[in-house]
């Protein structure tokens, strides 16, 4: 297979050290603090655990070159989630609760595409609005309660491995390429990186802004869908909180990859980074056993040095 | 000359052999957040335990509070780390069984308190019984109006097993006493702002209010708040045991709390975990007789829980 | 579009402004006539205080926000600030019982979180909504440190006045909310310094040509975000009578919403403080109703949620219907 994020332009490249910096500062310095960091189980572990974030945060990379942010995607995961916990106990069958999963994370997707293209709110406010929704309807669809029950066929897709892989992993990897695809060989692609710097010159053009603004959307809400899938499976349980905040964290990791809020660059492999380094971050914290509220402070101090390194980079 | 060096020899092995200085066991206690009190004393109480018998303990603490994701992937850092044993609470009793069944999985023994786990293999579980504690302060509020009069909810966050039971028994409780009226149950979502602004707003609707039950210390604090700036009095009663409540109750402005008590937790999960793995006898489960902490008896409570002892685990054992 | 002094770009012509708050002061009366007929209680004295008060507060915290998001920056540290600011003070009342230091330490806490912001944005040059949302990571890590899961309760009624206090009648958190509106509004719309701001948001490299201190004046909007903060955690302080390390968890998203239903583009260039107080009773009126009406907790933040994208829905097309 080719790899498609290889072809890069010289400007792209010249970033990649950015956040790959931290990551490689945080490696060394957690495998020579923790005994238990450097082992192939442990970085399994973390891989696996950052996928529903890489779901999350690959679609939020599209979204925000265009200018946009997307607020509602952890309260649409989780709402996702209880429809496809919901459909998987009435039906038995795993496929119609993922279309049930897909189907609501797209309709969400969808109408925040809606409200920013057709309506013209702004971004934060709209999806700051469906994500009032998205969690008024994970309340009232299952009063606060956890939906349980849920079949090995769904559990086995976050325990499972394929040929020794994590499936997760493996599904993290594929959606990857699928986007790296999408964003750099088609001209769906192309566009997306305009919307974001150069909206005018497409519609002057003739480009269906408004169609692909929303398509933009509507491909996060779905991977948001598909993500309820492995959420699900890990919990073995559909919960009403339970995917809420993962949004901010996929902006963090977005911009922490090099992903600029006002340029229009667009940068998978820096937000694939991203959230590896979010996830050993945690990961090495956890390990190291260090005070809740110290973790709490270093994640922060993580965000703004990830972009500190990075400005200074593109300023040298 | 033989005779001694058996005697000797049989000395050296009974110090060797000898249980009482097992030590340096490492203990992984699993709380929800950072912020509420009760949770402090859980791990406060579980310090106790483990400093009294020579273990040690490690704190995992969602950074974002009560996220079931984080909880979830400390599990499986720590099972990477392998503790001597865990204590866990789970920050929801059904969507962290996976990760008991991991604990399980990896042979860790686990000791589960406070909320009770829908699953997986335990040591034991430790827990007060929310709907019983609800129930009894419910019951001494009711007595306390007289059986008659108008009483107001103050809900917890939805969705979390304290509030459901905590509630299951205001209202049980409320059954008991026909005459009394329940005006409105609305969410403080255990905060103590919300409530506040929550009860300010009911207070309009309702003129005549006697009684406010509140499903924590924190949201009927914001109750008491609210009644005061209106200048008008009501019975209420919260529940968790905290400093600020036993203040309160002591100064005659909170009826009473239910005693929701996270220092005793701490300590026996600890303890129980400590003697599993010392192989000593442990009970399956241990549940806290509900107290309400009123006039009558605050003084017991007075004491910081940092400068408590933890309780014998035999006085407590109910089977 | 007139130039004003310094060979600037002028911000918005008034009209436009005013017909947009006009609408949204329509929305907000409309809501206020449906709650009058749903619910008996809302129109009484005691009801429409408690809207004035609780208002007051949500202004407070969006009143120095508004600035920065006129500067098209954000500042998602507010809740975090206010919850360190308000343990840290809370702290020195309790240690030294005297309430004015305890008001210095807050507003000072306040005020240095704003300037450690305006430098990240400013100096460092990391995009504002990173920045702050770092800080707001690292700020709660340090009040639940300093807290230690704690609470601190009990202050001198001096103090309390602050927040539950009345005056005439009137709680005193409506005074200060109609002088700080009539400060901002002022400075806003008055000073050379508000006309730099709106400048900035509306095109800072035009701004920065025609010799507007940029860096000053985007770390002077940080600041007052900051120090309103600080001020804003004195009067929760105040009227709950607590500090606990989570206090400002869950207001930075309504701070950040009133402001935005109020009309101030999150692009920079255009909103008023008089938009944010439309802004934040509309929030205010939403919660309120649905406390008198006891709707059921999890249809809140469904409602919620509608309201302000009506609200909004509103705005956008007042704002195309005037292009």
């Amino acid at each position: 297979m080719t790899k498609p994020c290889a072809v890069a332009t010289p400007s792209l490249l010249a970033r990649v050290p950015g956040v790959a910096i931290v990551l490689a500062i945080l490696f060394v310095v957690l495998g020579l603090t923790s005994p238990s960091f450097a082992t192939p189980a442990n970085v399994a572990n973390i891989l696996v655990q950052s996928t529903i974030l890489l779901l999350l945060a690959l679609p939020m990379t599209l979204i925000i070159m265009t200018e946009g942010l997307d607020l509602s995607m952890g309260a649409v995961l989780t709402f996702a989630s209880i429809a496809l916990a919901i459909t998987v106990l009435a039906t038995g069958s795993v496929s119609l609760a993922l279309l049930a999963a897909l189907v609501v994370g797209s309709g969400f997707g969808l109408l925040n595409g809606w409200l920013v293209a057709a309506l013209d709110i702004p971004p934060f406010i709209a999806t700051l609005g469906t994500l009032g929704i998205a969690q008024g309807l994970s309340l009232v669809a299952t009063d606060g309660q956890s939906v349980v029950g849920i079949p090995r066929s769904i559990q086995v897709v976050y325990s499972g491995s394929m040929l020794g892989i994590p499936i997760p992993i493996v599904i993290g990897a594929v959606a990857f390429a699928l986007l790296c695809l999408l964003l750099y060989r088609t001209r769906f692609g192309t566009y997306v990186f305009a919307l974001g710097g150069n909206r005018e010159a497409l519609r002057l053009a003739g480009v269906p802004v408004r169609r692909m603004l929303i398509a933009v959307y509507a491909l996060g809400g779905a991977m948001a869908g598909f993500a309820a899938l492995l959420m699900t499976g890990r919990m073995s349980a559909a919960h009403p909180t339970a995917g809420l905040g993962l949004e901010f964290d996929a902006i963090a990791a977005v911009a922490v990859g090099g992903t600029s809020f006002e340029r229009g660059d667009g940068w998978l492999i820096g937000t694939l980074l991203g959230v590896v380094t979010v996830g050993v971050l945690r990961n090495g914290l956890n390990l190291l056993a260090l005070p809740s509220s110290v973790q709490v402070a270093c994640i922060g101090a993580l965000v703004i040095f990830a972009l500190f390194v990075d400005g200074l980079r593109s300023r040298a | 000359m033989k005779q001694n060096m058996t005697m000797l020899a049989a000395v050296a092995l009974t110090l060797v052999a000898s249980p009482c200085r097992a030590d340096g066991e490492t203990i992984a206690v699993f709380t929800k957040n950072q912020t509420n009190p009760y949770f402090q004393a859980v791990r406060v109480g579980s310090e106790a335990s483990a400093k009294n018998l020579n273990a040690k303990v490690i704190q995992y603490i969602p950074t974002k509070p009560d996220s079931i994701p984080e909880q979830l992937s400390q599990v499986e850092d720590v099972v990477v780390k392998k503790p001597d044993a865990i204590v866990f609470v789970p920050v929801d009793y059904k969507a962290l069984v996976p990760a008991v069944e991991k604990i399980n999985a990896a042979g860790i023994p686990v000791t589960n308190i406070t909320d009770r786990i829908a699953g997986g293999q335990l040591v034991a579980y430790v827990g007060a019984d929310d709907y019983n504690i609800g129930l009894e302060s419910a019951r001494h509020l009711l007595k306390a109006i007289g059986g008659k009069g108008n009483v107001l909810i103050l809900e917890g966050v939805k969705g979390t097993l304290t509030n459901t039971d905590r509630v299951r028994g205001f209202n049980d409780a409320l059954k008991e006493f026909p005459n009394v009226k329940l005006l409105a149950s609305q969410p403080g979502n255990y905060q103590r702002l919300q409530a506040l602004q929550v009860m300010e707003n009911l207070m309009q609707s309702f003129r005549e209010i006697d009684g406010v039950l509140a499903a924590n210390d924190p949201m009927a604090v914001g109750a008491l708040e609210a009644l005061d700036g209106a200048n008008r009095k009501a019975a209420v009663i919260g529940i968790n045991g905290s400093k600020e409540a036993v203040e309160l109750i002591k100064s005659g402005k909170l009826l009473a709390s239910g005693d929701f008590n996270g220092f005793i937790q701490g300590c026996l999960g600890v303890e129980i975990a400590l003697r599993n793995l010392r192989k000593q006898p442990t009970p399956k489960e241990v549940i806290l007789k509900p107290m309400v902490i009123s006039k009558a008896n605050f003084q017991a409570y007075e004491t910081p829980v940092e400068q408590r002892q933890c309780p014998k685990l035999a006085e407590l054992a109910t089977n | 579009m007139s130039t004003a002094a310094h060979g600037m770009p002028a911000r918005l012509t008034p009209s436009r402004d005013t017909l947009q708050a006009l609408y949204r002061l329509l929305a907000a009366g409309l809501l206020c006539v449906v709650l009058s007929f749903l619910s008996d209680a809302f129109l009484t004295p005691g009801n429409i205080i408690n809207v004035l008060r609780q208002t007051a507060l949500l202004f407070m915290m969006a009143s120095g926000l508004t600035l920065v998001i006129l500067t098209a920056g954000l500042d998602l540290s507010i809740g975090a600030n206010i919850g360190l600011s308000a343990c840290l003070a809370a702290s020195v009342i309790k240690a030294t019982g005297s309430p004015w230091l305890g008001v210095a330490t807050g507003i000072g806490c306040g005020t240095l979180v704003g300037l450690l912001n305006g430098a990240l944005v400013t100096t460092l040059r990391i995009p504002s909504f990173i920045a702050t949302y770092g800080m707001m990571w690292m700020l709660t890590g340090i009040t639940y440190y300093y807290m230690g899961g704690e609470t601190i309760h009990g202050f001198p009624a001096s103090f309390r006045q602050f927040g539950s206090g009345y005056f005439l009648g009137v709680p005193i958190p409506v005074y200060m909310m109609l002088l700080f509106l009539l400060i901002g509004s002022a400075f806003a719309q008055r000073t050379i310094w508000g006309q730099e701001i709106y400048a900035i948001g509306a095109n800072p490299v035009a701004a920065q040509l025609s010799g507007v201190p940029v860096a000053r004046r985007l770390v002077l909007v940080y600041v007052v975000s900051g120090a309103m903060a600080g001020l804003a955690s004195l009067i929760i302080l105040a009227r709950i009578n607590s500090a606990q390390g989570d206090i400002g968890e869950e207001l930075t998203l309504p701070a950040i919403a009133a402001v935005l239903i109020g009309g101030t583009s999150l692009f920079g260039g255009s909103g008023s403080l008089s938009g944010t107080l439309i802004g934040a009773l509309i929030l205010t009126l939403v919660l309120n109703g649905m406390n008198l009406l006891q709707i059921n907790a999890a249809w809140q933040p469904l409602i919620t949620g509608t309201i302000v994208l009506l609200a909004v829905w509103i705005d956008a097309r007042a704002r195309r219907a005037s292009e």
